[in-house]
């Protein structure tokens, strides 16, 4: 029983924390910091260092504890003390969560951080900073006590016999009785020469399950009852339209904005260049190294299965037609113009072994781009059709 | 009180620990030859058995089933009889569960290499040698009840309630995921199909893990560590709660095998959150196995028996913290399909199964052959070079599957994708010769071993039967009040019942709603059945084991619908018998391959796959160029799909030959458009006629705005 209540400060001091969520999640204008994971994370951040606390408080007063117990006269007001200034230091850290709390609804108009509002950032972050110079002073009193304790002993042998008795740092935190005490613990039970102790839980161990019990509580809550949490599609759609976002802006400040409305052939060499290095990469499995074609159609002869002008080979190589796969998602468009335009080159250039031609015979490009292209339309619409039907 | 003496059966013990033993090196060589495979794809010797989609599961199947499965067999059989104080119940019967289940082992070892397999991961074995599996488990139950049942110990130590749960959740994983429709006498289709299929199988695949490579080998742990270190048994307390609290929660993770994909959101959250929940009690396990060595850490520097348990126990804990990391939806995003899936399960098969197994060997073999060790030094030095083949093997697993996942996300500030997808396999080829260097040292050191236990056999000599003796069982009513889990342990068949419903639980509260709520699995109207042709196909990319390097499951992220097409449906694979998702992107994921390429392009890939992409991993399939299609087996095909509710109209089986001669002759002249002249009747023309279809009737529907999905 004694051992539970010294978990009660810190428990309560959670639920104050948790507790003051609706207050903060109340007012309308504020995004709630229970939707936003840099809140939640500085949240948990907080409890576990405020359950590390309570650990370490408990260890504190057990070494005060064994100590008063050995020298009565110092020892006791010291200990006090210590419970004091522990007790002191938690309802602290409770008011500061409590303070959080309220300052959220009032601030929401100042700067963000992380998608929260930056004043609650600056508390949250001073609790967390409150809360590690908690432990590092409980750290260098449990040290300094236990050096004091060492000092005490006046033999070497004495020291030992205490040590075998005394709990380490790793005892107390798993709750471990030291071996010698062992058979206090046996059950009796007895198979094949097994024998069973009953040790308790490691507490860490049980919190830490209770704590998973907990997680699984709010995971199933969030995204399942209050819906705050993303389904996967609504995860995917943000993700695009923010990327849609990001890109528009990027290609509007670089001012490069090549599409299949616009694009000419290129001829500077070093377009061109970039252009073979490009078709090397993906376009030679199909068509060859000297375009002359195998899987896919000879680029090099005066036949044409979709158009010649520049925006209808754009068109092909950007969507992809048929069994032409779409290289939108590999090559910008400035790197699709700058391939076709190497394609461009290659044309005429009869290399030995060429496919047979295919499409429709265009012998040079038509000055206006919209007759070019709407011309052998229909005859390609007819070539697909025929196509379907044979896969 | 009158002392009986009786004496334990140590034969049937070294039968299963020889079987161990032997099918261990067989499984580490599939597994060393397929990993040489990844980076040298012409090591599959252009055979068709011996490529990688028949080696994996041949690998995975002989190191899960064969050698820790005879591994747990030979420890409980050892434990079983000296913690019940009596011999097995029937001699006859562990005999016929020795030479049942080497046969099971060679007929899979058979018909894996010869493609015969269902295509469900760990499930692979055709519909007879399911059954035979589960006639030989129902005679291991019967042998170790009959065993418990007349006991001479009062109560059950905690190994026996671990040996309990396997059997009798193992018995119901795989009844429920075996459920399939013969077509003939080595072919069937599962029962379920897509999505349902999905959960189905990994229900099963992840307690595969759970209940086959874990509960049992928990189980001989708690054996064999307090026996090795001669020290109690930490806390009761704890084998009690990490006890119910695993088999109830483990059963219920199953669908963190499917984040992100068309499974029901619902679905993925429960497996989620009690995967989270899972740690504590696996804890559970490596704690009571680390704090039993309490006092005996020096022993743990002399002993190699404790060496090897106290790295399985690490890693055991280890990978059950890792494995509900991998659960949250965050980090499944970047693990999954990546290499860092095939580190974690190795750090439990290398380190928690392995060296376990290894562990119990070196104990029990010096003792049941009244002798000590052959040479201490030299399993030391199999110890270590075991450890530092597990490191060798993680280390770039991790590093490739993080770092090729990574890759697979980036995009160019236009918005395009930054890698091709070879050029992330290229970067991590390094890696996978490193990952074979360390398998390679892992395999060494079972070797050494083996020799060290052959020596140490020629040592000694066998004892068949070892005598012991005890005072035999009594009921006695005492007034002293027990325990309340102490009466449980004095009732088996209690435990038994109550371990089943504590497992059932899980698996019908996400099974049942799947099954039964219409809206779990949206209809899409433009979805058809396979063409016969195309049916065909399928059976074909199922024969060669596509599944284990191809995924076929376009999960909702941006960097995927770019690269692969619209992210997948769960109304699209209504008529998939058996689901071909896949667990590893080994190469792509080819659920929306149908239509990309044209039908030469497959052609020539399939005949060498570095024509057509510079670089692949991929191994050639030249057999399916001149092998004739089985036209013989398409009217059963069929008629088995109708019976599964295949909407092909009635009669259809008999001329379903027709249109697949149809639909074969139009692809022959496409191809030949290509200049490619094939005869239209062989393999590939099938494959390719498959290939061509996954994933495109999807497209047949209309549009939906983007709006309108939020």
């Amino acid at each position: 029983m004694r051992n539970k209540l010294k978990y009660i400060p810190a428990l309560l001091t959670g639920l104050l924390v948790f507790n003051a969520q609706p207050v903060w999640a109340a007012g309308p204008p504020a995004p709630s910091p229970f939707n936003n994971p840099l809140a939640i994370t500085l949240m948990v951040l907080m409890l576990l260092l405020l359950i590390v606390i309570g650990i370490l408080g408990n260890i504190l007063v057990g070494t005060a504890d064994f100590k008063m117990k050995k020298k009565k006269k110092e020892g006791g007001g010291q200990a006090a003390a210590t419970v004091l200034m522990i007790l002191g230091l938690l309802a602290s850290t409770a008011l500061f969560a409590q303070d959080a709390g309220t300052n959220t609804t009032t601030t929401t108009a100042s700067g963000t951080i992380g998608g929260m509002s930056s004043s609650l950032f600056y508390i949250m972050a001073a609790v967390i900073f409150l809360e590690l110079f908690i432990i590092i002073a409980m750290l260098i009193n449990i040290k300094f006590l236990l050096k004091v304790e060492k000092e005490k002993y006046a033999s070497v042998a004495e020291m030992e016999e205490a040590k075998k008795t005394r709990l380490s740092w790793w005892d107390r935190f798993n709750k471990l009785k030291p071996v010698s005490q062992e058979s206090e613990l046996d059950l009796g039970h007895e198979y094949d020469g097994i024998r069973e102790l009953n040790n308790r839980l490691p507490p860490w161990w049980l919190y830490g399950f209770y704590l998973t019990i907990v997680f699984a509580g709010i995971y199933l809550w969030r995204f399942h009852v209050s819906g705050s949490g993303p389904s996967s599609e609504q995860e995917y759609n943000r993700s695009v339209e923010r990327a849609e976002l990001r890109i528009k802006e990027y290609l509007k400040a670089k001012g490069d904005a090549v599409d299949e409305n616009t694009v000419k052939w290129m001829t500077d060499a070093a377009d061109v260049a970039e252009g073979k290095v490009i078709f090397e990469k993906s376009c030679v499995t199909c068509h060859l190294a000297n375009g002359g074609g195998s899987v896919g159609p000879n680029l090099t002869d005066d036949y044409w299965l979709h158009g010649n002008s520049a925006k209808d080979v754009f068109k092909v190589v950007k969507y992809g037609i048929n069994a032409m796969p779409t290289w939108q998602n590999a090559y910008n468009n400035k790197q699709i113009a700058q391939v076709i335009s190497y394609v461009k080159t290659l044309h005429g250039t009869k290399p030995a072994g060429a496919k047979a031609p295919d499409g429709v015979l265009i012998k040079e490009e038509a000055p206006v781009a919209d007759t070019a292209g709407k011309k052998p339309a229909a005859d390609t619409v007819k070539k697909e059709d025929k196509k379907l039907v044979m896969n | 009180m009158q002392v009986e003496k009786f004496y334990y059966d140590n034969k049937i013990v070294k039968a299963f620990g020889l079987a161990t033993i032997i099918f261990g090196i067989v499984g580490m060589l599939a597994g060393l030859w397929a990993a040489i495979q990844i980076y040298y794809p012409a090591s599959s010797l252009n055979f068709a058995p011996t490529t990688f989609g028949r080696l994996r599961p041949l690998h995975t199947n002989a190191i899960i089933f064969a050698f820790v499965g005879n591994a747990s067999f030979a420890g409980i059989y050892y434990s079983l009889q000296r913690l019940c104080k009596a011999r097995m119940f029937s001699d006859k019967l562990s005999w016929l569960h020795f030479w049942g289940w080497q046969a099971i082992i060679a007929a899979a070892a058979i018909t894996l290499l010869l493609g015969k397999t269902t295509g469900k991961e760990y499930a692979e074995l055709e519909w007879p040698i399911d059954i035979a599996i589960t006639l030989v488990w129902v005679i291991f139950g019967i042998n170790m009840f009959g065993t418990i049942l007349k006991r001479r110990e009062k109560h059950l130590y905690v190994a026996i309630w671990f040996y309990i749960a396997t059997w009798v959740t193992v018995a119901m994983l795989h009844i429920v995921n075996s459920i399939e429709i013969p077509v003939s006498a080595l072919k069937s289709y599962s029962w379920y199909a897509g999505v349902q299929d999905a959960l189905v199988q990994w229900w099963y695949g992840h307690n595969a893990v759970a209940f086959f490579l874990t509960t049992p080998v928990l189980g001989l742990m708690y054996y064999f560590l307090p026996k090795a270190a001669n020290r109690p048994v930490y806390s009761y307390r704890l084998s009690i709660i990490h006890f119910w609290a695993l088999i109830f929660i483990y059963i219920w993770a199953g669908p963190h095998h499917l984040l992100y994909t068309a499974l029901p959101d619902w679905a993925q959250s429960l497996g989620v959150v009690f995967s989270i929940m899972l740690i504590a009690p696996s804890w559970g396990g490596m704690l009571n196995g680390l704090f039993t060595l309490r006092g005996a850490w020096d022993k743990v520097r002399e002993d190699p028996v404790l060496k090897f348990m106290v790295v399985a126990i690490t890693c055991y804990g280890m990978s059950t913290f890792e494995g509900p990391m991998l659960s949250l939806k965050s980090v499944n995003a970047i693990s999954h399909f990546s290499d860092w899936t095939i580190a974690h399960v190795h750090i439990g098969g290398l380190g928690w199964n392995g060296f376990l197994a290894f562990a119990i060997l070196y104990y029990m073999i010096p003792k049941m052959w009244g002798t000590s060790l052959y040479s201490k030094k030299m399993a030391t030095n199999h110890f270590w070079l075991g450890t530092i083949g597990i490191i060798l093997y993680a280390v770039p697993m991790y590093w490739a599957g993080f770092e090729q996942s990574i890759m697979w996300k980036q995009f160019t500030p236009e918005g395009q994708l930054k890698f091709e997808f070879m050029q992330t396999v290229n970067n991590i080829k390094p890696m996978y010769w490193a990952r074979s260097v360390g398998g390679a040292l892992y395999l060494a050191g079972a070797i050494m071993m083996v020799i060290n236990l052959a020596k140490t056999m020629a040592k000694g000599r066998f004892i068949a039967n070892e005598a012991a003796e005890a005072a035999p069982l009594v009921k006695e009513h005492s007034a002293k009040k027990e325990y309340w889990h102490r009466i449980l342990e004095r009732k088996p068949v209690t435990m038994l019942v109550l371990s089943l419903i504590m497992v059932s639980i899980g698996g019908l509260i996400q099974l049942i709603p799947t099954f039964l709520v219409k809206s779990n699995v949206p209809t899409i109207a433009s979805v058809k059945p396979y063409s016969p042709l195309e049916l065909q196909g399928r059976d074909i990319y199922i024969r060669e084991g596509c599944y284990t390097c191809h995924s076929q499951m376009v999960r909702p992220f941006r960097d995927e619908v770019k690269r692969y097409g619209e992210y997948s449906k769960a109304g699209e694979f209504v008529y998939d018998h058996p689901f071909q998702w896949g667990s590893k992107r080994t190469g792509p994921d080819l659920a929306r391959v149908g239509g990309k390429y044209p039908d030469s392009w497959h052609y020539n890939h399939m005949y060498e796959p570095g024509s057509m992409t510079d670089g692949s991993l991929m191994p050639q399939y030249v057999w399916l160029f001149d092998k004739a299609i089985d036209t013989a087996s398409t009217p059963a095909k069929i008629r088995a799909m109708r019976t599964l509710g295949v909407p092909y109209p009635k009669g259809y089986d008999k001329i379903a030959n027709r249109d697949l001669m149809v639909q074969a002759d139009s692809i022959a002249a496409n191809l030949k458009k290509d200049k490619i002249e094939t005869p239209a009747n062989v393999e590939i023309v099938a494959l390719i006629a498959y290939l061509q279809r996954i994933g495109r009737d999807i497209k047949a529907e209309p549009k939906k705005p983007l709006a309108d999905n939020k």
